[in-house]
């Protein structure tokens, strides 16, 4: 970067003489008093190609104070005996070009030249003022590319109407781009190297007030702002002395002052004329384009509002701009979806390749007819048993055939699915039961609960039911007759768990799943030759795009059972055994089987792999890819919400994104758009970070029985109809269209007072070379003292890195992240773990992650049981020695991620402890604290 | 301030070595190019002009009393800065005598190329003279000897300390320094010359050492034979034949016979070299020694 360029001035003016030359060398002779003049005769008229191009040489040619005198004045002497003059100045040497271009011509102004010491002295000043400037991080919403040299500039107009810029209203429009853009009403905007002024551009307030707190702000030393403004004044014919010269262009600064610089001059015509330059280290070419286009809409709204309309109700973008923004977040890819029942896709595959396998389970296969046959004679009997079409029916089944079978009946029944599942809590079961008011549940588990009016019901008893017509209290409604199917009822209604409160059940009707069939079929390539797992809960819509991904398009599902599901070499096993092509993971599972993968190599048949459920952090993915490079085994991630049906964006996961650590989560489905607004519901642009809104053929009907949130969440679609989800997810668009999730909005967890992203952390985390997958917790302190609160990280160490003990790692994780989080963001302790805890979903399970040792130690730590005795407590203090996190007395060692070499340093962690040791063997016996310490005892520990 | 804006500024210059022709290699640089008037002086200017360098140049435009032939004189001087100014229209380019002897002609040289360019960002050290020479050592006069290494050697020096600390400054900057083979291998009758242009190299690896933390470059250029080309008024063969008191077409001969490639060098394949060394294209090469001889001292 030039700083010189940053701190000079220049002027260049056409010099006009009245009479002859004579004026003109007299006034140019006033330069040899102190400054010297440099003449450059030009070949050709002042009108000649070559004049404006030499004059933007002159002009944009710095002038070091440190090199020579910090001023230039040259004179193009073009042949048609026109001239124009050209001064540069450094702002330590003169503070205004023009004085001294008066004063050349003749005018009675002396220009305020400084030099020497004066000179060297203001320098340096204005030198570190630019180094202070430049220590602040680019802000992320300017879309920069770090390290990048070049400049870039972009020329704007500002509707003036005629009117002469006005510096107040235009920086005030400035600040509520500024705004809008960081999301915080306290705005700064630079006046020069040295100087802001700060003013609160708060929604609340009138244009009146506004304009008037603007009016009245005073620059302030203080070089913070990321952009910075510059308001020239119409332009004024300087002379005397026989000559006149008019201004032709006047530049307050040669390079950006500020990552974005910004300066307006009104030139007199209709349009005030703008020009935005901006290093490309901090802004991109996109982000100066909005920017300099809110800026021009924002003035105009703020000079022509009522005084008393209030400053957030202004537009700062246009109709067009906002329909811009519309297509960039995929509004107007709309592909053709069949009108089409999930249940009539399913049979219309039935009926083209009725001998096809259609599901696989530990080793039972159903064709497509056997499969339609038998979910035909399921569902005759869950009408027998009183379901009819519009209800909805509970299924509370493992991964089986007879699950996607019921789930199939169901649909056939004219119903929607309630999916549960088993392992859920009963209490959750009876509340998801009730709520749903379904009147039949579909279930294996004794343990079900037995709310009043639910009927519960094995799968085999809807056999039996369809076979004999017992069964129902219900009579077959028969004289009302069917009511009409349509693919605009409800399929399945899922409970998602908020963050608060009760979960609540989203109602998804049949024409969104065929839409996201529409979306992804052609793209993937799917159809009859694929194999599919369905690895995920029926409660957890992931399975939504497994079963009827695989099942509307012909392929093969596999249903992946409980035992394999829950160990990735098994999983990995079963891949190569039933060739599948087509994987759908959750990002913390896919690092299981990727870590699987290394140790035995999973198949070569997978040639996709959806990821979803979860963010995806793409930078462990690279193990993967060498292993199996992207022409075999695509990678796509999906960013989706269970209110928009499974997925809303794809992305595929390169090399060259993985090695990048990119966010992006790639462009909508066609079909879907996205939205970014901020928590007023208006537009942002690119690069700002808001709250990601869905559009399109994905949204969900509503919440089941929740008017008021529904209301809530599901807001009418400003530039479509039908509504749009309000998501809760963070996110910005690119300027290419593609989306970047920057995790929850309800992520963000207060600590001390300070507002802090976990995801932020854990992206640091993920950072460090050695980290492969990670987790952070806002752990209160005991008692829910809030000043014992603190961040607690778990990671999982690559097992190739620099071995060592696992707390040294750990602590070399936690000094990696201090070097870039402030200190309110560094995990007060980071644990090693084996592996992440992971939700019956596949999601990380933070209720799971462990106490850290280091908290354990200190006061803040509940004591969670009782220990029994002095040997539990001493074999205990073993434990988490070797594990290096805290450990109960009824958790099991190898559950904690122990094996033999643990096991042996347990051996020697015991015998530091002056305890006795045990035959090895024994640890597999007697695998919790509890239950070995009586073996220790048995050998005689020393009291 | 009052004022109106004109023209946005042009497109930044194109990022270092992405460039495959020589058209805009230089484009932003600014050079400073002693003995400019003719030879390969005037070559390396044209090619700079050529590749988009904002230009001042100078020659020392008048005699030297003690060097028996017509140094680079002001119209030599002018005419080069009119070439280049047509090759490159849109270039600054300035002129300035000075005597490379003078420490404040020299001084005077870089002020007014950092006030009117700028910035340095390329010191072509090009000015020596071949001659007084054609003696065998010990005849050679006191006079002879100290006139020769200051032009040749310390001409080149005074450059460097005038020019240094703004070069460095800019924590950027190319330094070469025009030798010869001369710099490399002996010569008969040519002790004073060549004794200078191998205490250039001496001075060209020191320079690049001590500069080497400011990103400035140093390098050696060494020609071989140049042929006095028409065009670049070169006369640096015919000098040389006339201190060897042979005739030009004879001492030609000589030296197309000992290069391998069997040809004279032309000065624009030193310019070639030069505008090279003074481009990105070289920035990891610093105190080398660039040689453009057809091969000849790799005898």
């Amino acid at each position: 970067m030039d700083d010189t360029g940053r701190l000079c001035q220049a002027l260049a003016v056409r010099l006009h003489t009245e009479a002859g030359t004579g004026p003109m060398e007299r006034a140019l002779a006033r330069v040899a008093d102190g400054v010297r003049l440099w003449v450059q005769d030009v070949p050709g008229g002042a009108d000649a190609d070559i004049a404006p191009a030499l004059r933007e040489r002159e002009l944009s040619r710095p002038a070091d104070p440190r090199t020579g005198p910090g001023l230039r004045v040259v004179l193009l002497r073009y042949a048609d005996g026109a001239a124009d003059l050209v001064v540069v100045a450094h702002r330590a040497v003169l503070a205004d070009p023009c004085d001294l271009a008066r004063w050349l011509l003749g005018e009675a102004v002396e220009p305020a030249v400084r030099a020497g010491e004066a000179a060297a002295g203001r320098e340096a000043r204005l030198r570190s003022a630019l180094r202070d400037l430049d220590r602040r991080p680019a802000p992320e919403w300017g879309l920069g590319e770090a390290g990048a040299a070049t400049v870039g500039h972009r020329g704007f107009t500002v509707p003036a109407r005629g009117r002469a810029a006005d510096p107040v209203a235009l920086r005030a429009a400035l600040g509520l781009v500024l705004a809008r853009c960081t999301g915080t009403s306290e705005v700064e905007v630079g006046v020069d190297a040295e100087q802001r002024v700060a003013f609160s551009a708060a929604p609340g307030r009138t244009v009146a007030e506004y304009l008037a707190e603007v009016g009245r702000a005073v620059p302030a030393p203080g070089s913070a702002p990321a952009v910075g403004l510059t308001v020239l004044p119409p332009a004024e014919v300087l002379g005397g002395d026989g000559v006149k010269a008019e201004p032709l262009d006047v530049r307050p600064f040669l390079a950006p002052v500020h990552p974005l610089s910004l300066r307006v001059a009104d030139d007199g015509s209709t349009a005030l004329r703008g020009e935005c330059s901006y290093r490309h280290s901090a802004f991109g070419d996109a982000a100066a384009e909005w920017l300099t286009g809110m800026l021009a809409t924002a003035y105009r709204a703020l000079t022509t509002a009522a005084p008393d309309a209030l400053v957030g109700g202004l537009p700062l973008f246009e109709e067009e701009q906002r329909q811009a923004l519309a297509r960039l977040g995929g509004l107007g890819r709309t592909p053709e979806v069949p009108d089409e029942r999930i249940e009539e896709a399913v049979a219309r595959r039935a009926a083209g390749t009725p001998d096809a396998p259609a599901l696989v389970c530990e080793g039972e296969t159903l064709t497509y007819r056997q499969l339609d046959r038998r979910a035909d004679r399921f569902a005759e009997g869950l009408r027998r048993l009183g379901a009819v079409p519009g209800d909805r029916v509970g299924v509370c089944l493992e991964r089986s055939t007879d699950l996607v079978v019921v789930l199939l009946a169901v649909l056939k029944a004219g119903a929607a699915y309630v999916p549960m599942d088993p392992a859920y809590p009963a209490e959750r079961l009876a509340y998801t039961a009730e709520d749903a008011a379904v009147p039949l549940v579909v279930t294996e588990s004794e343990s079900f609960p037995q709310p009043e009016g639910v009927r519960l019901v094995r799968p085999a008893a809807l056999e039996e039911a369809a076979r004999d017509g017992s069964g129902g209290p219900h009579p077959v409604p028969s004289s009302a007759g069917p009511r009409a199917l349509s693919p605009d009822d409800a399929a399945y209604v899922i409970y998602t768990s908020g963050s608060t409160g009760r979960p609540k059940g989203v109602v998804v009707p049949h024409r969104n799943v065929a839409a996201l069939l529409a979306a992804t079929e052609g793209d993937f390539g799917l159809g009859g030759d694929e194999v599919w797992t369905l690895f995920h809960s029926s409660a957890f819509d992931f399975s939504v795009w497994e079963i009827w991904g695989c099942l509307t398009t012909g392929g093969k599902l596999v249903v992946v059972p409980y035992w394999a599901a829950r160990e990735p070499d098994r999983f990995a096993a079963l891949l190569a055994d039933e060739q599948v092509t087509v994987l759908s993971q959750t990002p913390s599972a896919f690092a299981q089987l990727s870590q699987a993968d290394r140790e035995s190599r999973v198949g070569d048949s997978v040639r996709l792999v959806v990821l979803g459920g979860e963010p995806l952090d793409t930078r462990p993915l690279r193990s993967w890819l060498d292993r199996h490079p992207e022409r075999e085994c695509r990678l796509v991630n999906m960013f989706g919400i269970t209110e928009t049906t499974v997925h809303v964006t794809a992305q595929t996961v390169t090399r060259g994104a993985a090695l990048a650590g990119s966010r992006s989560v790639g462009r909508p489905l066609p079909g879907w758009h996205v939205y970014v607004l901020d928590p007023e519901g208006r537009e942002l642009p690119p690069g700002v970070p808001g709250e990601i809104h869905v559009g399109g053929a994905g949204v969900a009907d509503r919440y089941l029985n929740r008017p008021e949130l529904t209301a809530q969440r599901f807001l009418p679609d400003p530039h479509a109809p039908g509504p749009m989800y309000r998501s809760g997810d963070r996110g910005r668009l690119l300027p290419d269209g593609r989306l970047e999730h920057l995790g929850r909005l309800d992520n963000q967890v207060k600590l001390r007072g300070f507002r802090i992203e976990l995801d932020e952390i854990r992206a640091r985390l993920l950072d460090a070379p050695a980290v492969t997958a990670a987790a952070v917790v806002l752990r209160p302190g005991a008692d829910g003292d809030p000043a014992g609160a603190r961040l607690d990280a778990y990671v999982v160490l690559r097992p190739d890195g620099a071995a060592g003990d696992r707390g040294g790692d750990g602590e070399e994780v936690r000094q990696h992240t201090a070097r870039f989080l402030p200190a309110h963001m560094v995990p007060a302790t980071v644990t090693a773990l084996p592996a992440l805890p992971l939700t019956p979903n596949g999601k990380v399970d933070t209720a799971r992650l462990p106490l850290p040792l280091t908290g354990a130690l200190d006061a803040a730590a509940e004591p969670d049981e009782q220990v029994g005795d002095a040997v539990e407590s001493r074999l205990r203090t073993a434990w988490e020695q070797v594990f290096g996190f805290r450990v109960g007395l009824d958790d099991d060692f190898f559950a904690l991620g122990g094996n033999s070499l643990l096991g042996v340093r347990l051996l020697a962690a015991l015998k530091a402890a002056g305890l006795p040791g045990f035959p090895l063997p024994q640890l597999y016996l007697h695998r919790t604290v509890r239950r070995l310490a009586p073996v220790l005892a048995a050998e005689g520990v020393p009291a | 301030m009052n004022g109106v804006l004109a023209s946005p500024p042009p497109a930044p210059a194109a990022a270092p070595g992405t460039s495959a022709t020589d058209a805009g290699q230089l484009a932003g640089k600014a050079a400073v190019i002693t003995g400019a008037a003719r030879g390969i002086g005037r070559a390396c200017a044209l090619a700079y002009a050529r590749a988009g360098a904002e230009l001042l140049l100078t020659d020392i435009g008048h005699d030297l009393a003690g060097v028996p032939y017509p140094l680079g004189n002001t119209d030599q001087l002018a005419h080069t800065a009119r070439l280049c100014q047509e090759l490159s229209p849109t270039a600054t380019v300035v002129t300035a005598e000075a005597d490379v002897r003078d420490l404040d002609a020299v001084r005077e040289v870089v002020d007014r190329a950092l006030d009117r360019l700028g910035r340095i960002d390329i010191l072509l050290n090009n000015a020596g003279i071949a001659a007084p020479s054609g003696k065998t050592v010990q005849d050679i006069t006191p006079a002879e000897w100290e006139l020769m290494l200051d032009v040749d050697v310390s001409g080149a020096w005074r450059m460097i300390r005038a020019a240094g600390s703004a070069m460095a400054a800019q924590r950027a900057g190319s330094i070469i320094n025009v030798s010869s083979t001369a710099g490399l291998v002996g010569y008969r009758h040519f002790a004073g010359y060549v004794t200078a242009k191998h205490a250039l190299i001496g001075l060209t690896k020191s320079a690049a050492l001590d500069f080497a933390p400011f990103g400035v470059r140093v390098n050696a250029l060494c020609p071989g034979s140049v042929r006095d080309d028409g065009a670049a008024e070169g006369r640096m063969l015919s000098e040389i034949a006339r201190s060897l008191e042979v005739p030009v077409a004879e001492h030609e001969e000589t030296f197309v016979a000992a290069q391998p490639m069997n040809r004279l060098i032309e000065p624009e394949d030193v310019a070639g070299a030069a505008l090279w060394l003074g481009s990105d294209g070289s920035r990891q090469v610093t105190g080398s020694t660039v040689t453009v001889d057809g091969g000849f001292t790799s005898r």
